[in-house]
This record gives structure tokens, C-alpha cells and sequence, in this order.
């Protein structure tokens, strides 16, 4: 039960890393949710679809990362065709489309879940990179190079979506259309296009985080299931629709659940991050980074 | 530039209310020319069949452009925005959760007004110097009045050739209209803007109104041709001075 120090750093470290990765699995619902308020729980569904096509094309040789680059745009496609969708048969007709929206993006979780079973079976799939087994030591510690991977996607999605974000006048839209989508007409932009363009954007985003997800283990079909509360829980946590908030949300959950299951073993750590969630709400209802 | 804005027998409602019975109106380049009325009267819903946010069930709104003709009623709200055509809502409707320079920039969204932008910005902080003081903060944060700065200077950012102004005296102290109304006539002298300006505080818009309509129940009742028309109208003086 007693912590040493050595190993309370080797938790952070750990968690540091794990938390990376946990907010580049849900930087991409940070948009779509976050931002443009679509009740989105088709999203971790979508990554793990992304895994299986980096598995797909892992297997002609690609690399997982270039496999994960390579997709984006097929994924940015697939993401505009979705919420084109969407928002002709619910979004168009009024007010209640967040609860119906709610069942159609679970109709889209199931039907790729299915899919994936029709077309790979329900074994585990994994890709081959030479970084995939190693380590990097550094002092006393070894950090494998596959969560170095998490890191590095996390910090660069986070970055470019920042960017992007405040920078372009796309980009100022698309935070400002969940606000006052009549107001953002009179600038001369149309909401749609705004919204379908920033739902491909988070899409092919998710892409990407396909590719860490398959680079960091294993994948199954029904493995989305796993990560809609964490997602779900990591961008309410920021405060919706802060790509810097996700980031650190993503970093005090993974930092918070490497510590609980160093000290109190691994069944506790799916509890911290409702445990956390609830705790911060009941104090600062907008999120840690919430405007 | 030739430009003028035409509103001929306009028919407009919601649902089985009609609120415009017939509306005709014109408003030529550099004029400023104020729609005045009590609540109610349809002086809304004459701004938003404008820019297309509800369509007339009868009649025509035209603009005329550097010589071409355009049919508003058949336009998207983006595409009115697109010509050139600007509004200031009511109440607002700013972006609460971005920053007032956040807003500002937005309102450069139109490729002819990002054109002009680094222009416009510099011009909107030099109108509105408490908007330079507080450009990092949350529109949301603002006070009334400011937010109504912000409004107008994000209406501006758009770079408008014609400026749509909805009753810019809802819900401001009387100080704080007497300070807007100033700044439109500002803006209006330095900026030759046309403006059509909706307002139900009579004795603020005949301050900067070159000429006027009154309307009563969704019609036209009277046609001032200038101020001094408007001052001396008896409509005028019997709904809003009571005499």
C-alpha cells in the first residue's frame, strides 16, 4: 500500500502518457460534440473502424501511422456524408433532434460494430511496426515506444486543431455555430456547411486516433463500447468544445488512473473517471476549461 | 455606386397571422431613412423579410447593385449578406462564449469584407475605443451598451454597402441610446452608409433620419419626406405624444 516516491513517478509518468492517449481518442468528438453539440456516440465506433482499415492496409505493407494519415481524407468524406445525413432526416425537423439524434448515432455504433464482425470475425486484430515491442529507457524507467506514439499524435491533433480553431475564419465559425446559427448567417456563412465541414474534420481526425488505438494494442469490434464513457467523460471534463482543455482533461484522468491502480489495483480505475467528473461538475459546472 | 433598396406591397406573416399588409418602401444610396413604430407593428418582420429570414407571401424586395438587379426574395439570408446587405439584430445576438475580438473577426467572413480587413478592425477599435480595451474578453461578459457597440461594429466588419439597424434602443438606458444613436450618426457621416433604421424611440430616430415612414399595423400610414415632416406629422404627435 505505501507509495514510494520512485514508483509514484513512474505513475505519473505512465499516466502521462496514458493521458495523452486518452485525449487523442476524444479530440475528435470534442468537435463534434463539443462544438457543434451532435450527440455523437458513434465516435469511438468510428475509431475503431479506423483501427481496423490501418490493420487492413497494415497488411500490404503500410506503415500504421501512414496508414492513419492516408485515411484522413477518406474519413473527412465519410464524416460529411454522415452528418449530411443526419441532419436531413433529424437535425432539419426541430428541437427533440438531440434525443432521436441519440439513437441514430447508436444505430451507426451497431452497424459498424456488425460489419466489422461480418468482415473480420470477432478475434483480435493487431498491426506490426519495428516501434511497436521496443522501449525507450530513460534513467531507471522504461517507456514503450507505442504510448510515445499516443504522445506525440495527441500533442500534434491538439496543436493543429487549436490553430485552426482560432485562426482561420472557418474555423471561428465553426465555434461560433452552436451558439446562434441565425446570427452566424447574417456574417454570410451557412450553418450547414459549417457543421458538416467540422464534422468531417473531427472524423478524419478519428482517423488517426484508429491508428494510435491499434498501435497501442489490440483491437476487437465491440471495443467502442469501452471508450464512449471515458470520450464522453474526458470532453465534459474540459469544459465543451476546448481542444488545450481535452488535452489536460485527458492528462488528469490518465495521471489520476495510473496512481489508483498502482495504489488500490486495476478494477478501481474505471471508476475514477466518473468519480472525477462528478467532482468537477459539482464545482465548476462549464468544465475545467469551459468558457 | 448606384445602389437602391426597393419594398414593393410586401405581404408577410407566421402562420395564419399576417403581419404586413402591403408594404412599399425605398431607401436610395447614402440616405438614412427610419422605420418608426410602436412594438408590434411588423417592423421586425419588414427587416428579416429583407435578408430573407422570412419570406414575403406577396409582393417583391429588390436590391439594385452597380446596375444589376437582385431579387431578395429568392436569395439564402448568406447570400443577401453576400451583396452587401448587413443587419444589426435585435437584442443582439452576439457570440457570448467568444471574444469580442473573436466576433469582430467573424464578422469579416464574407470574402469582399476579409479583403478589407485589417482596415475595418482598425476603424471599428477607433469608433469604439472601450471594445480596444476589452477585445480579449467574452462577448458574453459585456455590459448592454457595449454589447450593442459590438453589435454595430461587428455589423460594420461585414462591410456593408446598405445597413439594416433593428430597434438599437431595446433594452439600453436612455443614455446609453442617446450614446448609440450618436455613434450611427458618426458612422454615417464618416462611412456615407445607407441605413435603414427600425426604432420605436421617435424622439432618438428623427435625430439622425433624413426622411421616414410610420407604420401602423403592418401599413404604411404615413410618408415623412424629411425630419422636419416627420417632427411636425399629427400621426406622430398623436402616438407618441399623446396630443
Amino acid at each position: 500500500m505505501a507509495l514510494s516516491f520512485e514508483l509514484l513517478q513512474e505513475a505519473v509518468l505512465f499516466g502521462v502518457l496514458l493521458g495523452c492517449f486518452y485525449a487523442a481518442v476524444s479530440i475528435g468528438l470534442s468537435v463534434s460534440f463539443g462544438l457543434l453539440d451532435v450527440p455523437h456516440v458513434a465516435h469511438p465506433a468510428i475509431m475503431v473502424l479506423g483501427a481496423y482499415c490501418t490493420h487492413l492496409l497494415g497488411r500490404y505493407g503500410w506503415d500504421p501511422i501512414a496508414a492513419g494519415v492516408a485515411l484522413m481524407p477518406l474519413f473527412f468524406i465519410l464524416g460529411v456524408g454522415i452528418y449530411r445525413f443526419y441532419y436531413e432526416t433529424f437535425e432539419k425537423r426541430g428541437s427533440d433532434a438531440g434525443v432521436r439524434g441519440l439513437a441514430f448515432f447508436f444505430g451507426v455504433a451497431f452497424i459498424i460494430e456488425v460489419g466489422l464482425i461480418l468482415a473480420f470475425g470477432v478475434d483480435q486484430r493487431m498491426v506490426e511496426a519495428d516501434y511497436i515491442g521496443r522501449s525507450l529507457a530513460i534513467g531507471s524507467f522504461r517507456l514503450p515506444w507505442r504510448m510515445l506514439v499516443a504522445f506525440g499524435v495527441a500533442l500534434t491533433l491538439t496543436a493543429a486543431l487549436t490553430l485552426y480553431l482560432s485562426h482561420t475564419f472557418t474555423g471561428r465559425a465553426i465555434k461560433a455555430v452552436a451558439q446562434d446559427e441565425p446570427a452566424l448567417r447574417l456574417m454570410g456563412a451557412n450553418p450547414v456547411r459549417i457543421k458538416q465541414w467540422a464534422f468531417g474534420i473531427a472524423t478524419a481526425v478519428t482517423a488517426l486516433a484508429g491508428a494510435m488505438l491499434i498501435i497501442v494494442g489490440p483491437v476487437e469490434p465491440s471495443l467502442d463500447r469501452v471508450y464512449i464513457g471515458r470520450t464522453f467523460c474526458v470532453v465534459v471534463l474540459a469544459g465543451l468544445g476546448s481542444m488545450t482543455g481535452t488535452l489536460a482533461a485527458g492528462l488528469i484522468l490518465g495521471i489520476s488512473e495510473s496512481i489508483v491502480l498502482m495504489t488500490f489495483g486495476a478494477s478501481w480505475a474505471p471508476a475514477v473517471a466518473f468519480g472525477l467528473l462528478l467532482v468537477v461538475l459539482g464545482i465548476r459546472p462549464q468544465g475545467l476549461f469551459g468558457r | 455606386m448606384a445602389l437602391r433598396l426597393t419594398i414593393d406591397g410586401v405581404e408577410a406573416g407566421y402562420g395564419a397571422v399576417r403581419a404586413l399588409h402591403g408594404v412599399s418602401i425605398g431607401i436610395g444610396h447614402g440616405e438614412t431613412v427610419v422605420l418608426l413604430g410602436a412594438n408590434g407593428n411588423g417592423k421586425s418582420t419588414l427587416m428579416k423579410c429583407v435578408m430573407g429570414m422570412v419570406r414575403p407571401t406577396r409582393g417583391s424586395v429588390t436590391l439594385e447593385l452597380d446596375g444589376q438587379t437582385h431579387d431578395l426574395t429568392q436569395l439564402s439570408t448568406e447570400q443577401i449578406v453576400n451583396l452587401g446587405v448587413s443587419m444589426v439584430p435585435e437584442g443582439r445576438r452576439l457570440f457570448p462564449k467568444l471574444t469580442v475580438e473573436e466576433n469582430l473577426l467573424l464578422g469579416a467572413y464574407r470574402p469582399a469584407a476579409r479583403a478589407a480587413l485589417a482596415r475595418n478592425l482598425a476603424f471599428c477599435y477607433a469608433t469604439f475605443p472601450r471594445l480596444t480595451e476589452r477585445r480579449r474578453q467574452l462577448a458574453g461578459s459585456l455590459s448592454g451598451g457595449e454589447q450593442q457597440m459590438l453589435t454595430l461594429a461587428r455589423a460594420l466588419m461585414t462591410e456593408p454597402k446598405i445597413l439594416l439597424i433593428d430597434e438599437p434602443s431595446v433594452g439600453l438606458s436612455p443614455l446609453l441610446v442617446t450614446h448609440t444613436i450618436d455613434k450611427i450618426r458618426e458612422l454615417k457621416e464618416r462611412y456615407r452608409l445607407t441605413v435603414l433604421m427600425a426604432e420605436q424611440n421617435f424622439n432618438q430616430a428623427i435625430r439622425i433620419a433624413d426622411r421616414g415612414y410610420v407604420i401602423v399595423h403592418g401599413r404604411i400610414e404615413y410618408e415623412g419626406s424629411s425630419r422636419e415632416d416627420l417632427g411636425n406629422n399629427e400621426l406622430i404627435h398623436k402616438l407618441y405624444l399623446g396630443i
